[in-house]
């Protein structure tokens, strides 16, 4: 039983990570005893809010901290008024295959209103990337296989239940539990380290 | 065998009384498995009450669904217990209308976890609220013991 439980306890980093993780969408210890999913989308204002106002304090608490494994997900909403949303998230996506992620990510939700505004998203990308990976971003983000990651991403987050963004999925010990009250960080924080004094 | 009315009611009324009061243990047993942030984070999405409170109740109200439901199920203060447990139910009855109704696309927080809201999760607390009606009435008309 003891063996099972430790083989378990062994795979669950790897379950959690799973084999539809992009390597350039993750942070931190992938053997974490916490696993966090971000569901966003670049066009929602809570998901800038999140990006810029709580992120940071999550990955400074628990990822750094080795707490917590954070994986980035895109849940690009079907609306009209989020029309460059998945656009977005499909140039974000190729860019982390050439491991700039971060920084498109960064970009994308810094001018969130006037790119929304403008439509002027690749102008918004470009400088962040070098010339050599403006053109492999540009060729990428219509590429089948980077097109069907954020399709992925999405059926991942329906099955486990997201209907708003942004949304964070939980995962200690196998439970996973998603999460979308970002009024008040200190609940979040006191939830994961409620879990992790488990 | 003589299976008289009375005698029918009392064992449906006991039955209902066990099962009810059987919820109640487990609804709040399984929301003190987890963080109470969690169960905060659930009754906060309602937007009813200040953070404060918000705390308090997340805090407090596993352990009073367990007093209440031990208390229910032991058939003391049977009056007391059942119109408490009846209070309750309307009130998150209330609650779990009011999002759907605003079309919020919460958890329902009954058990805990994960559970959006939904048709059938407002036929489960309707049903159970039905039943606390039922044996609240029969708990004022009838002052004796229940079953």
């Amino acid at each position: 039983m003891k063996v099972v439980a430790l083989a378990l306890a062994a795979l669950l980093p790897c379950l959690a990570a799973g084999p539809d993780v992009n390597k350039g969408k993750v942070l931190g210890n992938p053997s974490a005893p916490i696993t966090l999913e971000l569901y966003s989308d670049f066009m929602c204002p809570h998901c800038k809010h999140l990006h810029e106002d709580i992120l940071p304090a999550i990955i400074l608490d628990f990822v750094k901290t080795g707490k917590a494994y954070l994986i980035f997900r895109e849940f690009p909403l079907n609306i009209p008024q989020h029309a460059l949303a998945r656009p977005a998230a499909n140039i974000a996506t190729a860019a982390a295959r050439v491991g700039k992620y971060q920084a498109v990510n960064d970009a994308l939700f810094k001018s969130q209103q006037q790119w929304g505004m403008s439509g002027r998203l690749w102008e918004t990308v470009a400088p962040v990337l070098t010339a050599e990976e403006q053109k492999k971003v540009q060729e990428l983000s219509h590429d089948p296989s980077v097109l069907a990651e954020v399709q992925r991403d999405v059926d991942l987050g329906m099955r486990a239940n997201v209907n708003q963004t942004p949304t964070v999925i939980v995962t200690y010990k196998l439970k996973q539990q998603p999460w979308s009250m970002w009024e008040n960080y200190e609940l979040f924080k006191g939830y994961l380290d409620g879990l992790l004094k488990k | 065998m003589d299976f008289s009315r009375s005698k029918i009611l009392k064992i449906a009324l006991l039955i209902l009384r066990v099962a009810l009061g059987g919820i109640f243990i487990y609804a709040g047993y399984v929301k003190l498995q987890d963080p109470w942030q969690l169960f905060a984070a659930g009754v906060a999405s309602y937007d009813v009450l200040p953070m404060w409170a918000v705390e308090i109740v997340a805090k407090t109200l596993p352990w009073f669904e367990i007093a209440v439901g031990v208390v229910m199920i032991s058939g003391y203060f049977f009056r007391t217990a059942s119109t408490i447990i009846c209070g309750l139910l309307a009130v998150f009855f209330t609650l779990i209308v009011r999002a759907y109704l605003q079309g919020k696309e919460i958890n329902c927080g009954c058990f805990g976890g994960n559970e959006p809201i939904s048709p059938l999760t407002m036929l489960r607390d309707g049903s159970m609220l039905a039943g606390a009606i039922f044996l609240c009435v029969m708990a004022y008309r009838n002052r004796r013991t229940p079953a």
